[in-house]
């Protein structure tokens, strides 16, 4: 048990590292919100998890309430963070900010303000 | 007058600081804060108001004055965005857009046009807004009920576990404005109406005003709800348990008023016609 939630809790740290780099280091607003929107996702999913079974050790009716509180969060969050994600993308698309493209280096344009 | 303004900010401002200078050193053992208070709090507060959450304790019983003007901060702050966003009487100044439903003709009616409010084949269209992707408004109405149940379980909550008026007053309040998203803002209105919002910003002060007269009137001091035991017909610890219960509630209804409102006026531009 404590061997999974060790694998689940790195797999989501992983994933949580990998968000945090993307957003750093994407070019712009939509490759940004990529990362932000799944990686973290992952990421709450894998470790939520990790600290559900860590509870669910010593198993009784308080830790199972615990993990069933864990497992609403999850579920909520699951829903609602990728909705958010694509309402922002959305508001990106409606104020007209377009999307980046690959140039030669130093040649910039007007457009990259969109 | 800016000058005379700018010398009374500066005058208080320094009667401030000259006050705080002689505050006790921050964390002094000996200051008569930890030497008396906090361990009253902390040994006492679960025998003399049974609730178990002693930040609720404090801040709803013993530091009842204190929040009570908290919410009255929160309801004058709502009333000055009312007057500071809310634009009146313009609204028949622009054209609007309805949809024929059986047909789908979208008309156009100018400023001063008869407006066919009454059939029910004509849908209103938004001018200056397009309605959210279906993934957005989808979710937003899956979500409403819960973050409702999870409000009014912060508000009930709040003696046993972090939580309490304000906090599921934001939630609450969140929750309207997703139904708000989900929806429009005209489906929001004639759900939860300007003058409803504005209505409840008063009556939760005047909740939290009432429990402290009532106890007032039954014989105690403002705010003291430990004499509410003889019309509840409970022991005075369970009355002030109630008591902060009541309060609770008044804050949690001002601050849902208030945040829905202020979501209103933004959405809008202060016109409550079209928007989010």
């Amino acid at each position: 048990m404590d061997l999974m939630a060790i694998v689940l809790l790195c797999g989501g740290l992983f994933f949580f590292t990998g968000g945090a780099i993307g957003i750093l280091r994407f070019p712009d607003f939509y490759s940004r919100l990529h990362p932000a929107g799944k990686l973290d996702t992952a990421g709450q999913l894998l470790a939520l998890s990790a600290v559900a079974l860590i509870i669910l050790d010593d198993l009784s009716r308080e830790h199972l309430l615990t993990a069933a509180k864990i497992g609403l969060i999850v579920v909520f969050v699951y829903l609602t963070s990728p909705t958010a994600t694509h309402a922002i993308v959305d508001a990106g698309v409606r104020a007209g900010l377009r999307p980046w493209e690959k140039r030669p280096a130093g040649e910039t344009t007007d457009d990259d303000l969109g | 007058m800016k000058t005379a303004a700018a010398l009374l900010v500066l005058l208080f401002g320094g009667l401030l600081v000259y006050a705080s200078l002689e505050f006790p050193a921050w964390g002094d053992p000996m200051a008569p804060a930890s030497r008396h208070v906090s361990p009253h709090y902390i040994e006492r507060s679960l025998a003399e108001t049974s609730v178990p959450n002693i930040v609720t304790a404090v801040l709803a019983d013993y530091r009842g004055y204190d929040t009570m003007f908290e919410t009255i901060v929160i309801f004058t702050a709502g009333v000055a965005c009312l007057f500071l966003l809310r634009i009146f009487g313009r609204r028949s100044s622009e054209s609007r857009l309805y949809r024929h439903l059986p047909t789908g003709i979208t008309l156009r009616i100018s400023r001063g046009g008869a407006v066919p409010l009454s059939s029910k084949e004509f849908e209103r269209i938004d001018l200056q807004w397009v309605p959210y992707s279906v993934v957005v408004r989808t979710t937003c109405r899956l979500i409403v009920p819960f973050s409702q149940l999870f409000a009014l379980y912060v508000i009930a909550h709040g003696h046993h576990s972090p939580g309490g008026g304000f906090q599921g007053g934001v939630i609450l309040g969140a929750s309207i404005i997703l139904f708000a998203i989900a929806n429009n803002l005209r489906a929001s209105l004639a759900w939860f109406s300007e003058k409803l919002a504005v209505l409840l910003c008063g009556l939760g002060v005047s909740i939290y005003v009432a429990t402290g007269a009532l106890s007032f009137l039954l014989g105690g001091n403002f705010l003291d709800y430990g004499t509410l035991s003889k019309p509840f017909a409970m022991g005075a610890v369970a009355a002030r348990s109630l008591g902060i219960l009541m309060v609770e509630i008044g804050v949690g209804i001002t601050v849902m008023a208030v945040m829905v409102h202020l979501y209103y006026g933004l959405a809008s531009a202060g016109r409550h016609d079209e928007g989010l």
